[in-house]
């Protein structure tokens, strides 16, 4: 094994070596430098009460519907597409919920809260899977672009939550339902997810190095995959520690964080990732490859529709409401965190782990602008020079490679 | 008369790196005539014409270019310059805005106008002038999408002229026609001469040439091998020109015993997918035997791609025949159907087809064959590292690690990316589609032998080459096409170049 023996043979210094990972992940360093930038200033401005527990935990909270719909966006970016309806669709699902919960169930299943809130849920997600599989059809097989199918179904869904609403708010804050985006997990339990979590990281760093070693990979230094998970780990026990001398952890944020696990692993272990990058990065050497584009993209928008309806849930969960302005513009956000994360508008490039920074940002910028009371006028302001700064940035450092 | 030389070509040399285009090339063109430039692909036509129309301004060159009396030399804008001075081209791919009608495309950028605004009459009055004079069949509001390809090239040469053109070169025009646009355009090119426009046409095609050139420039590895009256020579004369070199030992030597067949292709007809009144394949037979190697020879646009994208499920609608795999009928509706009737397909653009050039050697190698490496959801990356690695050592791949994206390889490895990713699919029959086109000396050697290797191990490859010599010194047998048939299948101990070259001309023998 000629491999093998360069692999025992090669000794670069520590130094290097680390630069030499900070550069290939200069990306993913460069937005979470940004994430650490923006809470420093916040921190100053608002005389440290921005990072105080309780706003820890407000914050994320307040991206989690934004980031159960950029998970899905990543895949649909990668492969070429957008979708436009996903706020709307959020939204609607979200209203869909509420009357569920206000109207059918307290007609027909009254006193029932367990049963109820898991009906509301599973029909829930099966509203955004089968709109999300609607749009997919027409784009994928009926090749429609996704920009106007999707434009069209913002339009729709627009119109449907009118409908569903009849122009009212209808109140969603029934025990248990709400319970799925307002409850907490329990301090200890808190604890035990943290250090489960932290035990899955370093199990999965030595099963990596082992597997890598097996055969005959190169490997990095032991010290910098440490101080990679362990800075990791540090993060997650700051974290916890943090949001338990509050309330604990969220559970839209638990949920949110075994989502984006999902998504991850699906993205980066299974033959739906593979295909999506390799359809973004060069349609006609996939298609050649024995790929069916449509069938990816197709099961693409199934799985950004079913993200969509999960967000509609927290959504209708968190606020206690269904209303007719639900979901609005959320979309944007979910895009702008993709873009955020690295995700590139050409295709083929982009990561769920940089969409969840993202959209981390954006949730920090606004609560940030609003605590320091600034007028929504110049928030809008702010957001727009963040969020071009940094794609520019992007391409600065890209061109000089 | 004789002596009115519109344009002449002096000790014109181009330079590529690490290729000479053009080397020495000397000849002249009388005013008035139609002169023909022929010669194998890659000799220099193009990249002599691109001179001439200014893609490669004066300082990019050696040598000089007369056109009237006065050494042409084209700057900045150059090919702006050119049209202005005269030289007008229609390229091989057509220049049209298709959405846009016949005068508007006649005129683009060059509109008539009047107080800041265009004059459409005026714009389709002058076009409609052109086409009158010239006998150009086509109507000036029609909008260009809707014509056929013939009536298409008559607006590109329309186009062409309205900048007031002396000089129209006509750079393979006939490549996507039919025969009778052929002989429409053929009309045009005697109408146009009489009306005094020197024509300079480039072609392979021979007969063509003996039919409307006055004179014929031969060209070979960028030198001007002989420039002669058309009435001198003969057919066969011009294909000794074309080819005469000497075969040097370029090939790896093999010995191979090909067994019995297992893929034929009887009668096979096809529809072009963007055209769907044109046959693009119109009755190719071959068969190709286990451990053997099948070379198909032919000039540009003779349909060899479109047959093996046809057979590969991604290109014409069949309308007859049948394709057999094993003995058995296969009717590959996509790629990945032709994947599992035991095809493989290296293509012919590299990096537009074969690679995902932003991805690692690794997420390349694996990516047709990931069904082998997964589960029902799972890919077991170490499984996908071990055959990719395998892959990647027997082919000598010349990377630090599989991680680096295969933008960052040279051609010859890129390619070697293209075929362990097919070789990882363990085809029955592997389909090259030019394997060593870009590629250097000593990366097509290797590649040459590898394919020695593989049909040595069982499998049937089928080579598509426009390098003769390649297709000479590699194949066991070579089936030779011509606007979209098959002419015959030679076995190689019966092929010379220039019997190959006349039947991909489609000269009557």
């Amino acid at each position: 094994m000629g491999n093998s023996n360069q692999t025992t043979l090669k000794k670069t210094d520590f130094k290097s070596e680390l630069l030499q990972v900070l550069r290939l992940n200069v990306q993913t360093y460069t937005i979470l430098l940004a994430l650490i930038g923006i809470w420093a200033i916040f921190f100053f401005t608002t005389d440290g009460t921005y990072l105080a527990p309780q706003n820890i935990s407000n914050l994320f909270r307040q991206m989690s519907v934004t980031a159960f719909l950029a998970a899905g966006m990543v895949l649909v970016i990668v492969t070429g597409n957008i979708d436009l309806s996903v706020g709307k669709l959020a939204g609607f699902v979200s209203v869909v919920a509420a009357y569920l919960q206000a109207t059918v169930w307290f007609k027909y299943l009254p006193d029932q809260p367990i049963l109820s809130a898991t009906l509301t849920v599973v029909i829930s997600l099966g509203v955004g899977a089968l709109f999300g599989a609607l749009q997919g059809y027409i784009i994928s097989y009926l090749n429609v672009p996704s920009f106007i199918v999707t434009l069209g179904g913002q339009w729709l869904l627009t119109g449907l939550i009118l409908l569903v609403t009849q122009g009212k708010t209808i109140p969603a804050n029934q025990p248990w339902f709400s319970d799925i985006a307002q409850g907490y997990v329990p301090i200890t339990w808190g604890w035990i997810f943290g250090i489960v979590a932290i035990g899955f990281l370093f199990w999965n760093m030595f099963r990596s190095r082992q597997s890598k070693r097996k055969h005959g990979f190169e490997l990095r230094s032991i010290y910098i995959d440490l101080l990679a998970t362990g800075f990791l780990a540090l993060v997650l026990l700051v974290y916890v520690y943090n949001v338990n001398s509050y309330k604990g952890i969220q559970n839209p944020v638990l949920l949110l964080a075994l989502t984006a696990m999902i998504m991850i692993y699906l993205s980066n272990n299974t033959r739906f990732g593979r295909y999506s990058y390799a359809i973004g990065g060069n349609r006609d050497a996939a298609r050649l490859s024995g790929i069916s584009i449509s069938g990816m993209v197709f099961k693409i928008f199934i799985l950004m529709g079913f993200l969509s309806g999960v967000g509609g849930v927290v959504l209708a969960s968190y606020v206690g409401y269904g209303t007719t302005a639900a979901g609005a513009g959320y979309e944007l956000d979910a895009i702008a965190s993709c873009i955020l994360g690295g995700t590139s508008t050409l295709g083929g490039v982009g990561t769920i782990q940089g969409a969840m920074i993202g959209a981390l940002i954006i949730a920090s910028l606004s609560t940030g602008l609003q605590m320091m009371n600034v007028a929504p006028a110049w928030q809008y302001v702010l957001k727009a020079i963040v969020l071009v700064l940094a794609v520019l940035a992007d391409v600065y450092f890209k061109r000089k490679g | 008369m004789d002596n009115d030389i519109i344009l002449e070509f002096k000790n014109v040399t181009k330079r590529f790196p690490g290729v000479v285009a053009l080397n020495d090339v000397s000849f002249k063109i009388q005013r008035g005539e139609i002169h023909g430039v022929c010669g194998e692909n890659g000799a220099g036509k193009s990249t002599l014409m691109k001179i001439l129309s200014g893609v490669y301004p004066h300082s990019t060159y050696e040598g000089s270019v007369i056109f009237n009396g006065e050494e042409l030399k084209l700057g900045e804008s150059a090919i702006q310059e050119a049209g202005d001075k005269g030289i007008a081209i229609v390229y091989q791919e057509l220049t049209l805005v298709p959405t846009m009608s016949v005068g508007e495309n006649v005129f683009l950028g060059r509109e008539p106008v009047e107080y800041g605004s265009i004059n459409w009459n005026q714009l389709y009055a002058n076009t409609r002038g052109i086409l009158e004079k010239y006998q150009l069949d086509v109507q000036p509001q029609m909008i260009v999408k809707n014509l056929g390809v013939g009536k298409m090239q008559m607006v590109e040469i329309a186009k062409a002229l309205s900048e007031k053109a002396q000089v129209l070169i006509l750079d393979e025009p006939t490549s996507a026609l039919s025969e009778t646009e052929i002989d429409k355009l053929m009309d045009i090119l005697g109408i146009l001469k009489n009306n005094g426009i020197t024509c300079i046409y480039i072609t392979h095609k021979l007969d063509e040439l003996f039919r409307v050139t006055d004179k014929i420039t031969v060209m070979r590895d960028g030198k001007e091998i002989i420039t002669e009256l058309t009435k001198n020579l003969t057919q066969e004369k011009l294909v000794k020109y074309m080819v005469g070199r000497e075969m040097k030992e370029r090939f790896p030597k093999a010995t191979r015993s090909p067994s019995e067949v297992v893929f034929k292709v009887e009668n096979l007809q096809a529809l072009d997918p963007n055209e769907t009144n044109r046959k693009v394949l119109n009755g190719v037979n071959f068969d190709v035997r286990k451990g053997e190697i099948l070379g198909i020879a032919g000039l540009m646009g003779a349909g060899r791609t479109e047959l093996v994208m046809t057979l590969f499920g991604e290109y014409g609608k069949i309308i007859n025949g049948k394709i057999l795999m094993g003995g058995q009928e296969i009717k590959p509706e996509n790629a990945r159907q032709a994947i599992n009737a035991g095809l493989s397909l290296v293509p012919e653009d590299r990096k537009g087809m074969g690679l995902v050039l932003i991805q690692s050697i690794l997420k390349n190698i694996s990516l047709p064959n990931l069904d082998q490496f997964s589960g029902f959801f799972r890919i077991d990356a170490d499984a996908e590292l071990k055959a990719s690695m395998a892959q990647s050592k027997s082919l000598t791949i010349k990377a630090p690690t599989l991680e680096v994206a295969v933008e960052t390889l040279s051609g010859g490895n890129q390619q070697k990316v293209v075929i362990s990713k097919w070789l990882l699919s363990k085809p029955k029959v592997l389909i090259m589609d030019d394997p060593t086109r870009g590629i250097d000396v000593g990366a097509k050697y290797e590649i040459y032998k590898l394919m020695n290797d593989l049909a040595e191990s069982g499998v049937a490859i089928i080579m598509i080459s426009s390098d003769l010599e390649e297709v000479l010194g590699m194949s066991d047998r070579i089936m030779v096409m011509c606007s979209g048939h098959s002419t015959a299948t030679l076995p190689v101990t019966e092929a010379t170049v220039e019997r190959v070259m006349a039947l991909a001309t489609g000269m009557s023998s």
